[in-house]
């Protein structure tokens, strides 16, 4: 008897402290993975908000001995960094208008529209997003050179949305591919035509992912640095990517307005690639992977 | 994707307009009217370029006296092929290709097995293992640049715990060293898109799966083996397609912390094209280079084509 009630809740809490140590296993590792993968960010925000008297010493101090703000004005009186976000903005702005106008007709005729030539239209889209950038750069840049096109902003961001337009294109078009058909058929017979239908019913469907579109025409453009470092060369245009690696070279500047500066070009793109995240990614496995 | 052979018109539906051809006829034409800007658009500035590219590889370009490019044949691809840094340019592209696929994939297979169990905050959990995918270049550069610093780095804290490193290394400095920590950054950039992609696939695995499993008495290894790996199977080999082209066309991380240096040490074929252009203004050499990076993505394009076309036929 005694023997029965002794092993009785052994074998029960056998599989029980196994299951503990599972979870135990699991968050450690869980924690590790967000450590490792979260450290160099975090490093980035305490060597901004800390004086550099501790950040220039070895060894670092892993958190902020003393939190203070001032350099991010400092930033913006010792460098023009506001002229680099706002040439940057304008770039990205320009990219994003430009793709919005494309990528909604052709993501229709990609997703609701059959005819011959869809599919090559679609792996065409899926090809050029594929080729390097660095493939391009020297005939365009002896073509731009020709035409007279260096140093321009908006004919910088021609080349960008060039290759964010074919993600976006697939992108919008898995959107538009959630739309029941009904709904379309619904407003022809309503005496829609197909054009007014697709901008009184399937856009404001859409929504979501014409912000995706929105976000990686004006983000590409906005990270953008390939290009913008071959294309630009006056001071007056460089775009705040270009514009960031000019703060290295001059070793003088300090630590915290350095990586203030990197914290602030990438507060919008995190932003929003973040809330976005499960449309671009769609986009990118162009619909082969249902998420 | 449907099938070529699908010339089905929207002109077919039941339509209130059947009746008038014109409207018909316009039905036809929409959806080339709607295609043909951006056709235009990629050709201007993606496909005339590249030809234009394929064109200057046979010339000699002189771009600072202002004169016409000359013809020069083959010229080019025969320096190139002569060239022992062609190869060696190569092999580095293909190692950092390689490396950077085995690294990414590996981690984002592994965060993906681990956000696939339930636990408390997985939520917040997986927003943080997004953030480097969402992050810039350019300021990743400027984390990692200052990460590495010899002088006040902080990586150099976790390398003294090594018995025998009393020094910080030069970490940009060391051949290997610096090979090693452009896959890493470019991996941990990365590796939470493939997290993610294969996330989706393991949650569409039917769960009966696995505890049909169970009842026979598998191991979790062997559940992993048997039914968790062929399951996401196609998933991981387009991950694989898609994390060559992206590692292939990396630019940004390694031009600005390493130019491609030492010695070459992490010169793909990418920054090589940059270099011979751009600091050597030796365009036609380039262009013969541009060439060679266009074959090799054209070989990684046809494989996303061809697990692509096997899928549709998968799910057709």
């Amino acid at each position: 008897m005694a023997n029965i009630t002794a092993r009785a809740p052994i074998g029960l809490r056998r599989p029980k402290a196994r299951q503990v140590l599972g979870r135990v296993a699991l968050y450690i590792l869980v924690i590790a993975v967000a450590v490792l993968t979260v450290f160099p960010i975090y490093w980035m925000l305490v060597s901004t908000v800390q004086p550099s008297k501790y950040s220039m010493h070895y060894p670092p101090p892993l958190f902020p001995q003393e939190i203070v703000f001032n350099e991010f004005a400092n930033l913006f009186a010792n460098h023009p960094i506001a002229l680099w976000l706002r040439n940057s903005f304008l770039i990205a702005a320009m990219a994003m208008l430009i793709c919005m106008v494309l990528t909604v007709p052709g993501a229709y005729a990609l997703s609701r529209l059959r005819w011959r030539g869809r599919s090559w239209f679609g792996l065409f889209l899926l090809v050029t997003q594929m080729l390097p950038e660095i493939l391009i750069i020297i005939p365009l840049y002896i073509i731009y050179r020709r035409l007279n096109l260096l140093d321009s902003l908006p004919a910088l961001s021609l080349v960008d949305t060039a290759f964010a337009l074919p993600i976006c294109i697939w992108i919008l078009k898995g959107v538009f591919d959630t739309i029941p058909s009904e709904v379309l058929d619904a407003s022809v017979v309503d005496g829609c035509t197909e054009l007014s239908a697709i901008w009184r019913i399937v856009l404001p469907l859409s929504a979501p992912g014409l912000v995706a579109v929105a976000t990686v025409s004006f983000f590409s453009a906005w990270n953008e640095f390939l290009f913008a470092v071959i294309m630009i060369s006056s001071a007056e245009l460089l775009p705040a990517s270009v514009g960031l690696n000019t703060l290295k070279a001059t070793a003088f500047t300090p630590v915290e307005q350095y990586m203030a500066a990197g914290l602030i070009f990438s507060i919008l793109p995190v932003f929003f690639y973040l809330i976005m995240q499960r449309y671009i990614i769609a986009g990118l496995t162009a619909g082969a992977v249902k998420g | 994707m449907s099938s070529m052979a699908d010339t089905s018109g929207a002109g077919e539906r039941t339509d209130p307009r059947k009746a008038r051809p014109s409207a018909r006829r316009r039905q036809h034409l929409l959806p080339y009217a709607l295609a043909l800007p951006i056709v235009l658009y990629e050709f201007a500035l993606i496909i005339y370029p590249i030809a234009q590219g394929f064109v200057g590889s046979f010339q000699q370009i002189e771009l600072a006296a202002n004169r016409p490019p000359t013809w020069v044949g083959l010229a080019n691809y025969q320096r190139m092929f002569s060239d022992p840094d062609f190869w060696k340019v190569m092999q580095t592209t293909l190692i950092f290709t390689a490396l950077v696929i085995i690294v990414a994939i590996s981690a984002g297979l592994f965060t993906a097995l681990l956000f696939n169990r339930a636990f408390r905050f997985r939520g917040v959990a997986r927003a943080m293992m997004m953030m480097p995918w969402a992050f810039p270049e350019v300021p990743v550069v400027m984390i990692f640049i200052w990460i590495l610093s010899p002088q006040f780095g902080v990586v150099n804290l976790l390398v003294r715990w090594i018995p025998g490193v009393n020094t910080n290394p030069q970490w940009l400095q060391v051949p290997a060293l610096a090979m090693g920590w452009m896959v890493l950054i470019a991996s941990w950039k990365a590796f939470p898109f493939y997290s993610l992609v294969t996330l989706a696939a393991l949650q569409s695995v039917p769960q009966e799966l696995y505890e049909a499993g169970k009842v026979d008495g598998a191991s979790p290894l062997q559940l992993f083996w048997h039914i968790t790996l062929p399951s996401i199977g196609t998933t991981l080999e387009l991950l694989v397609v898609l994390a060559s082209i992206f590692s292939f066309k990396q630019f940004t991380i390694i031009y600005l912390m390493t130019g491609g240096g030492p010695s070459g040490a992490t010169e793909t074929i990418v920054m090589r094209i940059f270099n011979t252009a751009f600091r050597f203004y030796d365009y036609s050499y380039a262009t013969a280079f541009g060439v060679a990076g266009f074959v090799v993505s054209l070989i990684i394009a046809f494989f996303f084509i061809l697990l692509q076309s096997r899928r549709a036929q998968e799910t057709a």
